[in-house]
């Protein structure tokens, strides 16, 4: 045979191209509750990346608007859905923040433990999916067993695992029950210890880091700039969390640190996730302590909660208080209010509108995560097809709070 | 919470400022909504306010203040991580046609406002000049109306893109929403839109 | 203007009116359930109780009695204030009141609702009043405490039949007496009365008689709570489901402004509640005409119909343009209706004139009934004086009858069905009709002798302007949507225009309400003037 021995010039030798469209389509396992990215390829490299959201949209904001105050919490519940405790806390301190109600000290406590327990699932679920996209599907088994203990203590308090709609305006829908504490002084180490066992698997793995090191960097003037908040902007070196600096319920009164990342990247992301994790364990170990046995846990005022049931079926003022909060609603005083809290991904915010009736004007939430994923976009230009997966798991976008 | 943030901007502004009041501790600003860029500029890089975070921008339907051009309320949210204040303003634009809702945009203050801006656009209707990418977000394209204004009724069914033969459809054409009286709940399926107004 | 201070609000007042009426013409509220603007104050429920201030140079009353001091864990004795009915009060000028700031006048609501609470029935669940009941209302403002009693409440007959539209709850009853005071004042029939004494009261009938007559629904309206329900009502809807509209009773001339109230979710009309206007109906309205809300759904003609079978209104049409062709002008006669409202005639009478040339009118309505001083009139058709207003020569029905007869008219174009009583004789006329084409609401003989039928709306279903007796012009508004294949009157007119080849240049209401305004005399009255509050 004899060579191919042609006269090319330089130029003939390049191959036309030109950019791919790839479609990582809503129905994709890595895509955490739906999402589209539509990827503009050069071989591997990213060159454009559109973000759509929007396919969990379920038209919260205006359902508020047709039902009364207290049928909100069910809907706050579907937003964050990992941690559902944390929204409803949040909005039930908003709509107590606008009728200037204060909830007795036991309930405080009360809703940080539950709102602490939350987190954890929620960091559980985020760190847990994201090692398993990468390869490493035993940690993710071992988060998940260590979050059913989690599902375990809320389902015997709220008497649900995921939607517990537990909270409600001036309270919680039920006392806590008496084997609490002791639920949970057993249940936390065993959770810290699988998370650490966890945690040892991918700390050393020269796989894991070299997928999540240096991918996704965000500096932190960047992230404040896109309105990052929580674990994704903590991790980019900004110290900012709303229970240290803007304290609610009891935070004040509890020892814990807050966990700040240097390189903004999505290993960071991934290792503050776990620090806060036992951050969130010492909050809970401390409210339990501080927490009385006994005690009123609901505010008792009438014109927010609803009177015990028995004397809504013998007398007629409990019946008609009862009829006037469900019928009606719980009169919340005219103004707007906006309030905020740390929910799992940030500061979730709720910016209420109250027109002086028992229907909401105007019910707004801020997700946390909506402006991170907003940020994707600038975290994965240029970076390689194969970053976009731990970078995205990295920033932990649930879709219900996203689209609400 | 301390005046100083609204007190600087009713300085600096005068009279652009319309309203303010801190009710239940948040200080809250009505601005012209010819100033808005220029407030919020001020907002961002005065060293007495610097306002460094984006919170949150939505929209607020007042359907009964459409006839003087102040139907859709736009709120933005502030905050300042080195000062930790916080700030509402709030500017009131559109008529009830949606007429001149219209507004700067704020992305090239705050990058993080982009999607913001969509949402608010989508939902409520508002146009942000200026804006790099100004589509809808939280809908399909194909979308017509903006859900969070007051008219817009909640069970109201939208002109669904149609398919173009029944083989494409994989059912007879007829049998595609809007379901017929007999087909499915009665009491779910009524909409407001059976029959034409007639006024 | 004399005026008094209100918790330092200015209410400037009528010579003559009470402290709470000064201030209900404001749009105050003070807590009230026995007075009625419109009835007389007998101050017997005491929730209206307010502080006033001495005049200068006067002692106040001052009354003894035992404060329970709950830090002393004793009873202390101490003076306060004597409060004074407000709806008794007649207001004087320069006078201070103190309401929702004085602590005894908080206090005083307080103990009076949960006196007025003491005995009552846990009914809300089973209650029609539920949602609008005032004893609900002042709970959750004033009182808001649990119930102190231990005993077991008194129990007093329930369901007891009044009369043929009234059904008595004695247990709901707070003994208001308005049911008492409206029969005897505004309805002039003394039938009711109070019985026994103490927690033991009731409302009884006067023995030997039934509550009836023709304002009985109005006891029930004045009712603040669930005591008094009317059979026509009770167990039909929950109140919090319906919404209202302004409209006007369609039951005769008086034109009586009124709620239209309606449940959107199944689209059906379930009651009318009185408006308050001065001029017309002043608070009231008759039992007749609180029923004619049933002609919304009942005896309604809501299909196209060609030759008594159903069709479509395509086709309906064409048989309409082939009916009508060829047909000599001077023999087509249109028929208005006094049951139709302004926009409906004038449409009619626009193809009639502008277009088919025609200058045969008559005009169909009901005939004549009862009539009494208090509001019933004796034309019972709501729009009589309109039909004149626009048309002043048009022909009675029973004209157009002996017309067709003789041959003369051939074609007919009839806005509305009802007619006064006719026999199988004039029905037969009718029929004999070579082209009758009706527009109607309701069946009537119109209906069974047309060739052609097009459904139209009631006045519940679209905008329509009534003039009364009066000539005041009142505007109802539309409630429910177009059942059926109903479409309003004026659109079906603008359909059998085009059928017969004229073009009239409208589509919307408001296009007929602007002609109307500039063809006719009188502006519309504005829909309603507002007075007080009623329960």
């Amino acid at each position: 045979m004899e060579p191919i021995d042609l006269e090319l010039e330089e130029g003939e030798l390049e191959l036309p191209s030109e950019p791919m469209h790839l479609n990582l389509g809503p129905s994709h396992p890595a895509m955490h509750g739906t999402v589209r990215i539509v990827l503009e390829l050069s071989g591997e490299t990213i060159l454009e990346a559109d973000v759509q959201i929007g396919y969990l949209h379920r038209g919260f904001e205006k359902m508020c608007e047709r039902g009364t105050w207290a049928q909100v919490f069910p809907y706050a519940d579907r937003l964050n859905y990992a941690s559902p405790m944390l929204n409803n806390v949040g909005y039930a301190l908003a709509v107590e923040k606008l009728c200037g109600i204060e909830v007795p000290e036991r309930c405080q406590w009360y809703r940080m433990i539950l709102g602490e327990l939350a987190r954890i699932a929620d960091h559980l679920t985020c760190t847990g999916a994201m090692a398993m996209e990468l390869g490493a599907f035993t940690p993710f088994l071992w988060f998940l067993k260590a979050r059913e203990m989690i599902y375990d203590v809320l389902e015997e308090e709220t008497g649900a695992r995921l939607t517990h709609s537990f909270g409600r305006i001036g309270g919680v829908a039920s006392p806590p029950t008496p084997g609490l504490k002791d639920l949970c002084r057993g249940s936390l180490p065993r959770i810290v210890q699988l998370v650490e066992e966890g945690e040892k698997l991918l700390l050393k793995n020269r796989i894991f880091l070299d997928r999540v090191q240096g991918v996704g960097v965000i500096s932190a003037a960047d992230a404040v700039a896109l309105s990052w908040t929580g674990p994704c902007l903590r991790a980019a070196g900004v110290s900012y969390d709303v229970r240290k600096a803007h304290p609610y319920l009891k935070y004040d009164e509890v020892d814990f640190r807050v966990p700040v990342g240097s390189n903004g990247d999505s290993a960071d992301r991934f290792f503050v996730r776990l620090e806060e994790i036992r951050q969130s364990r010492r909050i809970i170990e401390q409210a339990i302590e501080k927490m009385a046995d006994d005690g009123p846990v609901n505010v008792d005022d009438p014109r927010v909660m609803l009177p015990e049931k028995h004397a809504v079926y013998t007398t007629i003022e409990a019946t008609i208080q009862h009829f006037k909060l469900v019928m009606e609603g719980a009169k919340v005083p005219k103004g707007e209010v906006y309030s905020y809290t740390e929910g799992g991904n940030g500061e979730l915010g709720f910016y209420l509108v109250s027109d002086g009736s028992g229907t909401p004007y105007r019910v707004r939430i801020r997700p946390p995560c909506f402006p991170i994923t907003g940020g994707l976009s600038k975290l994965i230009t240029g970076r390689m097809l194969s970053d976009v997966v731990p970078t995205f798991g990295s920033l932990n976008m649930i879709g219900g709070e996203c689209d609400h | 919470m301390s005046k100083l943030v609204l007190e600087n901007l009713k300085e600096k502004f005068g009279a652009a400022i319309l309203e303010t009041h801190s009710d239940f501790g948040d200080d809250t600003a009505l601005v012209a909504p010819e100033h808005w860029k220029a407030i919020c500029q001020h907002a961002r890089t005065h060293s007495a306010l610097d306002f460094d975070m984006f919170v949150d921008l939505c929209g607020v339907d007042y359907p009964e203040r459409g006839a003087t051009g102040a139907r859709i309320e736009v709120v933005l949210h502030l905050y300042s991580l080195g000062k930790r204040h916080r700030v509402r303003l709030k500017t009131r634009v559109g008529d009830d046609d949606l007429e001149g809702a219209e507004l700067d945009s704020l992305t090239s203050i705050w990058p993080g406002a982009n999607w913001f801006e969509r949402e608010v656009f989508d939902m409520s209707g508002v146009t942000f000049v200026g804006h790099p990418d100004l589509r809808r977000i939280l809908m399909y394209p194909e979308f017509v109306g903006h859900p969070l204004l007051k008219d817009y009724p909640a069970n109201k069914t939208q002109p669904l893109v149609e398919y173009r033969s029944e083989s494409e459809a994989g059912l007879p054409l007829e049998k595609l929403a809007p379901f017929r009286e007999d087909e499915g709940m009665s009491f779910g399926r009524r909409t407001t839109e059976t029959q034409e107004e007639p006024n | 203007m004399p005026s008094f201070k209100l918790d330092g609000k200015t209410i400037p007042f009528e010579p003559g009116d009470s402290i709470i009426h000064a201030a209900d013409r404001q749009g105050i509220e003070i807590p009230h359930y026995c007075w009625h603007p419109g009835l007389s104050a007998p101050a017997n429920c005491r929730m209206c109780l307010v502080e006033i201030l001495p005049a200068p140079n006067q002692r106040p009353i001052m009354l003894d009695i035992l404060h329970w001091d709950a830090a002393a864990g004793a009873y202390k004795p101490v003076q306060k204030p004597k409060l004074q009915p407000a709806c008794q009060m007649g207001a004087v000028d320069g006078m201070e009141v103190k309401a929702e700031t004085s602590p005894h006048v908080k206090d005083a609501r307080k103990t009076v609702q949960e006196s007025l609470l003491l005995n009552h029935p846990v009914d809300c669940p089973i209650c029609d009043q539920a949602g609008e009941c005032k004893l609900q209302d002042y709970w959750l403002e004033y009182q808001k405490t649990p119930k102190r009693m231990r005993d077991e409440p008194v129990h007093k007959p329930k369901g007891v039949v009044f009369g043929p539209t009234i059904v008595y709850d004695a247990e709901r009853c707070v003994m208001c007496t308005r049911c008492i005071r409206f029969m005897e004042e505004d309805a002039k029939d003394p039938v009711l009365d109070m019985r026994e004494r103490g927690n033991l009261n009731e409302i009884m009938v006067a023995p030997g008689r039934q509550l009836d007559g023709h304002y009985t629904f109005m006891t029930e309206h004045v009712c603040p709570v669930g005591a008094l329900t009317t059979v026509d009502f009770r167990f039909k809807a929950r109140v919090w489901f319906l919404k209202s509209v302004p409209s006007i009773c369609q039951g005769c001339a008086t034109g009586c402004n009124a709620h239209l109230d309606y449940d959107p979710r199944n689209n059906r009309v379930y009651r009318y509640r009185p408006r308050d206007n001065e001029k017309v109906n002043k608070y009231w309205m008759c039992d007749e005409g609180m029923l004619t809300h049933h002609r919304a759904h009942e005896g309604r003609v809501l299909e196209t119909t060609v030759s008594g079978r159903v069709a479509s209104q395509a086709s309906a049409l064409e048989t309409v343009k082939k009916l009508f062709e060829g047909a000599p002008k001077e023999s087509i006669a249109v028929v208005l209706s006094a049951q139709h409202s302004l926009e409906d005639n004038w449409a009619m009478r626009e193809l009639a004139t502008a277009f088919l040339g025609t200058t045969s009118f008559f005009v169909a309505g009901m005939a004549e009934g009862y009539e009494d001083r208090i509001l019933i009139h004796k034309d019972k058709n709501p729009n009589t004086a309109g039909v004149k207003e626009l048309c002043a020569g048009a022909r009675p029905f029973t004209e157009l009858l002996t017309e067709i007869a003789a041959g003369r008219v051939t074609h007919a174009l009839a806005l509305g069905s009802r007619t006064p009583p006719i026999d199988p004789k004039d029905l037969a006329t009718l029929q004999s009709l070579r082209g009758l084409v009706a527009i109607a609401v309701d069946e009537g003989p119109l209906v069974d002798a047309a060739q052609v039928v097009l459904p139209a709306t009631s006045w519940a279903e679209s905008a329509g302007t009534y003039v009364n007796a009066k000539g005041l012009r009142q505007q109802a508004e539309r409630a429910i949507h177009p059942l059926g294949s109903a479409r309003p009157a004026w659109e079906q007119v603008i359909h059998v225009a085009r059928a017969l080849g004229f073009e009239m240049g409208l589509s919307k209401l408001r296009e007929i309400r602007a002609k109307l305004l500039v063809s006719d005399v009188a502006a519309p009255a504005p829909a309603s003037t507002p007075m007080t509050t009623t329960p």
